[in-house]
Parts: structure tokens; C-alpha cells; sequence
């Protein structure tokens, strides 16, 4: 068969080329990536869709972005390595429609590599998840990604061919990807938000997603950014037997790249340029919202209303509700909370019941802290604790992948710990005063929780006595009878949440 | 007259000068085939990306991430080394110089002494993590994952298994892991990191000395 006849049939030039491919040879260690990195990665998140779906652009786009340069930059460059181009200058069809065979060959087995990637991790969040369904804008930006490096690395190879290409491609590419994602993770309100535009920008919060709709702002504006660059770099590629001739040639070359080619290489390059320039401002006008990071221009106001839902609830007297999505997780919660529930029962403001609140944004701020997410409290009537995921601190979410008894009984205590600190101490919890921190590990101690986890966490807050003396005195009163200890409790405890009960005080 | 009597007689042994010279013309040429000066420069750049970075805080000075760049860029240095693994003459070559398993063992550990020495230039006087003996365990042992993967894929395509070593590598190191087949988030004076770099390097050098990288597979590409 020869070229002219193959020409004619771009279809069958495509099948060629995929069949040719050298992806398949990078398949392998894709997926071997694929495994260690982002499904193990997943598999120690919580089973919210959301978070779960973070994974696609935080670690299985990493992963993918330097194959994609490099192998796009190796096939690109193949007519150049070669020193086919005069050879091939010949054909009735302009370079643009082989090397568009070639991208969308390598482009076809990558994005098909990618695309399972995610039916993977998304099939097996199924199998967990309690609530919602899969996000899909994750999906686009990783998918608009791997286009765009690998966009990147075709024109690279196409314009200095050489075998050095394709690793300085591969290599640069993760350069950027690193310089995005270390500006991204100093984004916080009140500062530069351009960083935004990396796809690696912060990992959300646990409950992103659940209480309110994630916004697709900073996704549409990513996809955008990327998607222009894209645009941009194929408009350079038809324009690229033009930028070849010095300039005196410069109108004999758009005679013979094709008046149609070069105006759309013009159109594509101006586009793109439009395109990645609009998502770079709006990236600039970001603000952190309920719903995350939320770009004015983008927004869509009915994401920050709340989602309705029905919580699930475990429990009679002392009822332990979670929102559906973190149901598995549910009788955890209830195993933790009703030992100490049953010691305050009866008690002024004494919690009927528990709930899971949102966390206030769905942004983490520098720092590995996290901005505005509210302490626990008890409020209303019948009296109930409101807690955000925060106060699970280290839940058992892994416990899906790696089963960890020590873990759970350490988040059992520091969760019963929340509980407690919350009722004896609010409105304020922190600091506690000596007297508070003995009543919580006494009431700590009866229910069985290593009181020595609390007194750690508390040992650089309380004030008015030493460890020994607040351990001596939380042994004394866990001594009593349950009786006791209620009936004093119910005597002193505003006076012990005032903060003037001392150790000595204490029955 | 025979066809005894007909044939030349020995050409006298060429003086030790002219020896030498055609040596060193020999290793040049080896080197320009396999694109050396253009490895050497390619390596600069890396060396520059690793001091503007450096110099411009693009890197965290401390913790678990000071690693994660200066591990790119030396798994780059690596990837870049290997390419110069690639014959541009194939088969031919191989059947006519007894010298070229020298000339590939001297290349391969010139590249690699010239890679460890332009990113050694390029930190200097620059606070690095891990310090130069890092630096030096990531590019052989990267280098040996390049060299093996050669002798599979072709010079020209055995920048792949070292960068996803890398990639791998950067996994382990935002999971502390202290295998020591995981070398880069070892800490420097690791002794079975040590190892394990070497002995890839080793395996490695031996392989490609002996067998060369292939050359189907790459023009295949």
C-alpha cells in the first residue's frame, strides 16, 4: 500500500499507529505505579467520593504526566531522529495529518491506561461507599492532563528532535507539576491564589462533598488552563513547517504549509493562548467558600446551599448519628461514645445525642492546618454534641485497607476525650483547668480508655497542679461508687466548668 | 611466481605516539556516535534547574519533601546518562571492534563520574539534603536501573524504568519507607542503601559492558 493511498484513510493510518505504538512497553510500570501509588494511596482514605476521587489529580496524574511527555516527545520526534522529513515533505497530505495519526495513537493508549486507572478506583469506592456517586471533574482535569502532557511533549520532540527529547521532556514536565504543586500547597485565604491552577492543589478535607456540594470552580479553571496550553501547543504544530524558514521565506513557507492550515494554526494558537490566559485571571479571583475554593465568575451560588440527607443513627437513650457517607463507621462512633454517655447521663446539659457537622470549608490552609473548622460543642434542647470530622483525628478509615487494633483504640480515646472535655469544660474546653482534666480521666478511667493518652495530649495545657497530682486525684475520684461520682457531679459541675474547682476538692 | 610471493609483507608496528593518538580518536569518535558532548550538556541543565532551584527556594529546605527534588533532577541526570547507552550503527559495530565493550564500560563510568561531578559543582556552596553522598548513591543506582533497562528497551527508550523508579521512589518517601531497594529516602550513611544502589550500578555496568544495549527495539519506536 503505499503513502498517498494511506493518506486517504486517516482511520487506518490511526490503526497503524496504535497497533506500532510504543506505549504498550510503558503499560507495565503504569500500572505497577498505578498499584503502589494511587490505588494504595485510595485505599487509606476514607470511602467518600470526593476525597477518594482527589487521588486522580494528586497522585495517579503525577504518576502518568512524565510517560506521557516522554513517550509523546519520543514519537514526535520521529521523523526528525529519522531524517525523514524531506522524504515525507513529499506526500499530498500536509505533516500536520501524520503527526495528528501519531498524537492520537499515543494519546489512545494513554488515556485508555488512564480511563481504566479510574474505573478501578472508582468500581472499588463503589463497593465501599455509603453515599453519593462518582465526581467527574477529577476525571476531566486528569484526563485533560495526560492530554496536554502529552501535547507537550509531541511538540517538544517535533521541534528539536533528538534523543535527549524525550527524557528532558519527561523530566521537565515533573519539574512543573512539583513548582505547582509546592506553590499550591502555600495558598491559603488572603494570599495568591494563582497556584490554584495546578491540578496537585490542596487534598480536600474529609467531609468535601458531603454537607455541601464540591465546587467545580477550580476545576473548570484548571481545565481550562490546560486545555488552552493544549490548544495552543497544536497550533503550533501547524504552524510548524512556518517557523522552520528564516523570514525572508516566511510567505513561501504559509504557501506551502496551506493557507487553511496556517490560518487555522493561527486560530488554534490564539485560542488556546485566549483560553489559558482567562482561567490564569480567574484562578486569581478565587475565594474560599463553604463548598472550597469558589471562583465569582465560575460559581454557581446553589452549591452553598446544603445537601439534604437523613443521618444514621445508632442508640436509644443516647442516640450516635453520622451522616450517611460515613455509615461504616457508625458503630465505631456508637462503641466509643455510649461508656461515657452513660457516666454523664441525667447531668445538667448532659448530650441525648450526637451529630456530625460540617467542617466549615473544604480547603486546608498551609501549614497542615486547617482554617475555620470549628471546635466540638453542645447546644440545644434536648442538649446535643456537635462535632466536625476533625475531632476523629486519626479515625480508623484505613481500617478498610490495613486493620489496626492499636490505632482504633487510640481514636476510641481521643474521640471519648473530645466528648468529655467538651461537657466539662464548655463553652471553652482549652485549656482545661487541673480539676477538669481529672474529672475526664477519671470518667476515662472507669469506662476503661488509657487515661495516659489524655493526660499527654493535656499535659502542656492545664494549670493549677502537676501530672502526679491530677493522676492521683483522678484515681480517687474514679475510686467512688457511680453514685457517688454523679451526685458530686451534678453538685459542682457548673462550678467545675467555671474553673474553680481545685484537685483537692475533688471527693 | 605464487600468490605466496605476491602477498605484502607486515606493516611495521606504528610508533607508540601514533598508538596513542589513535586511541584517544577512537574514543572521541565513540563518544560524538553516542552524542557525549550533547549528554554532558544536557546534564549541565540539570545541574543549572538544581541551583536556580536551590538559590530560588523552589525546594523545601527540611523534612520529607527536601528530597523529592534534587531526587528528580538526579533521576534525570541518570535518565539522561543512559541514553547515551544508544549505537547509531547497530549490528555492524558490534561484529567489527574488539574495543567496544572497553569503550562502553569507559563511557558508562565517565558519564556517571560526570554526572555525580556537574551536580556536585552545581550545589556547591548550597545547602543540599542529604549532602553529595545522597546525590551520588541516587545517580549509579539510577544509573543501573537505566543501563539494565538498555539492554530491554534500547539505548534510546531507557530513560523509562528510571524515571518510574523515581516515581516509585517518590511513594516511598512520602511513606517513610525504609526498604533498602528504596536507596533515594535512605539516609546518607545507610548502609543497605549502599548496597543496593552499588550492586544495581554493578549489575548494570556488567551487562552493558558485555552485551550492549539493543538496538531493534528503539528504531522500531
Amino acid at each position: 500500500m503505499t503513502v498517498v493511498a494511506l493518506s486517504r484513510r486517516p482511520a487506518r493510518v490511526l490503526r497503524l499507529e496504535i497497533r506500532r505504538s510504543v506505549v504498550p512497553w510503558a503499560v507495565p510500570l503504569l500500572i505497577a505505579l498505578f498499584l503502589f501509588d494511587t490505588y494504595r494511596t485510595a485505599a487509606g482514605l476514607p470511602p467518600v467520593w470526593t476525597v477518594r476521587s482527589s487521588v486522580i489529580t494528586q497522585s495517579m496524574l503525577v504518576d502518568f504526566i512524565p510517560f506521557a511527555a516522554g513517550l509523546g516527545a519520543w514519537v514526535g520526534s520521529r521523523e526528525g531522529r529519522r531524517k525523514t522529513r524531506d522524504l515525507l515533505a513529499t506526500t499530498v497530505r500536509p505533516a500536520l495529518m501524520r503527526q495528528a495519526s501519531a498524537l492520537g495513537a499515543t494519546l489512545f493508549w494513554l488515556l485508555l491506561v488512564f480511563l481504566a486507572g479510574v474505573v478501578v478506583l472508582y468500581v472499588t469506592t463503589a463497593l465501599q461507599a455509603t453515599w453519593g456517586g462518582p465526581p467527574l471533574w477529577p476525571v476531566a482535569v486528569g484526563a485533560v492532563g495526560v492530554v496536554t502532557a502529552t501535547v507537550l511533549g509531541f511538540t517538544a520532540g517535533t521541534l528539536f528532535p533528538g534523543r535527549f527529547t524525550a527524557p528532558l521532556a519527561a523530566i521537565g514536565v515533573v519539574l512543573l507539576s512539583f513548582a505547582g504543586d509546592h506553590a499550591a500547597l502555600h495558598v491559603a485565604p488572603g494570599t495568591s491564589t494563582y497556584a490554584l491552577l495546578s491540578p496537585g492543589a490542596a487534598v480536600p478535607l474529609v467531609d468535601d462533598g458531603v454537607f455541601y456540594h464540591a465546587a467545580p470552580d477550580v476545576a473548570i479553571a484548571q481545565v481550562m488552563f490546560m486545555g488552552g496550553l493544549a490548544v495552543a501547543l497544536l497550533g503550533l504544530l501547524a504552524l510548524a513547517p512556518v517557523s522552520r524558514v528564516p523570514f525572508r521565506g516566511l510567505l513561501s513557507a504559509f504557501g506551502r504549509t496551506g493557507r487553511w492550515l496556517s490560518a487555522a494554526g493561527v486560530a488554534l494558537l490564539v485560542a488556546g493562548a485566549a483560553a489559558s490566559s482567562t482561567a490564569y485571571a480567574l484562578a486569581g479571583t478565587a475565594r474560599l467558600g463553604v463548598s472550597g475554593w469558589a471562583i465569582p465568575a465560575l460559581h454557581d451560588a446553589a452549591s452553598d446551599q446544603p445537601i439534604p440527607y437523613s443521618p444514621d443513627c445508632a442508640g436509644s437513650s443516647f442516640r450516635v448519628c453520622v451522616h450517611p457517607a460515613f455509615s461504616a463507621y457508625l458503630d465505631d462512633a456508637n462503641a466509643a461514645l455510649q461508656p461515657v454517655a452513660a457516666e454523664i447521663a441525667g447531668l445538667p446539659d448532659a448530650p441525648v445525642r450526637t451529630e456530625l457537622t460540617a467542617a466549615g470549608d473544604g480547603v486546608p490552609s498551609a501549614g497542615d492546618s486547617y482554617t475555620a473548622t470549628p471546635m466540638p460543642y453542645i447546644t440545644g434542647t434536648p442538649p446535643a454534641f456537635s462535632y466536625t470530622y476533625y475531632v476523629f483525628l486519626n479515625p480508623p478509615w484505613n481500617d478498610l485497607a490495613i486493620p489496626n487494633d492499636a490505632t482504633d483504640a487510640s481514636w476510641n480515646s481521643e474521640f471519648q476525650q473530645q466528648f468529655l472535655m467538651t461537657f466539662v469544660a464548655q463553652p471553652n474546653s482549652s485549656p482545661l483547668s487541673a480539676a477538669q482534666d481529672a474529672v475526664v480521666t477519671a470518667l476515662m478511667t472507669v469506662v476503661g480508655s488509657p487515661a495516659h493518652v489524655f493526660q499527654g495530649e493535656g499535659g502542656g495545657k492545664v494549670g493549677g497542679g502537676s501530672l502526679t497530682q491530677i493522676d492521683a486525684a483522678a484515681q480517687r475520684f474514679a475510686s467512688h461508687s457511680p453514685a457517688v461520682r454523679h451526685a458530686w457531679l451534678a453538685a459542682h459541675l457548673a462550678a467545675l466548668r467555671a474553673g474553680t474547682v481545685t484537685l483537692a476538692q475533688l471527693p | 611466481m605464487t600468490t605466496t610471493d605476491l602477498q605484502k609483507p607486515a606493516a611495521p608496528a606504528a610508533p607508540a605516539r601514533w598508538r596513542t593518538a589513535s586511541g584517544t580518536r577512537l574514543v572521541w569518535l565513540h563518544g560524538r556516535s553516542r552524542r557525549v558532548p550533547a549528554a554532558v550538556l544536557a546534564l549541565a541543565v540539570c545541574g543549572g534547574v538544581l541551583r536556580a532551584a536551590l538559590e530560588w527556594g523552589w525546594l523545601f529546605r527540611t523534612g520529607h519533601f527536601a528530597q523529592e527534588f534534587p531526587m528528580i533532577i538526579e533521576g534525570g541526570a541518570a535518565a539522561v546518562l543512559v541514553i547515551t547507552t544508544h549505537s547509531p550503527f547497530g549490528e555492524p559495530e558490534r561484529t567489527a571492534s574488539r574495543w567496544l565493550p572497553y569503550l562502553r564500560l569507559g563511557t558508562a563510568l565517565a558519564m556517571t563520574g560526570v554526572a555525580i561531578g556537574v551536580l556536585q559543582i552545581a550545589v556547591t556552596g548550597a545547602s543540599l539534603d542529604g549532602g553529595i553522598l545522597v546525590m551520588a548513591r541516587n545517580v549509579i543506582g539510577v544509573t543501573g536501573i537505566g543501563l539494565l533497562s538498555s539492554l530491554v528497551t534500547g539505548g534510546l527508550l531507557a530513560w523509562i524504568l528510571p524515571m518510574a523508579y523515581i516515581a516509585f521512589a517518590e511513594y516511598a518517601l512520602l511513606q517513610s519507607w525504609t526498604n533498602p531497594w528504596t536507596w533515594p529516602v535512605r539516609p546518607p550513611s545507610d548502609r543497605g542503601a549502599w548496597l543496593c544502589a552499588c550492586a544495581m550500578f554493578a549489575a548494570g555496568l556488567v551487562a552493558f559492558t558485555i552485551r550492549g544495549a539493543r538496538t531493534r527495539l528503539a528504531d522500531d519506536g
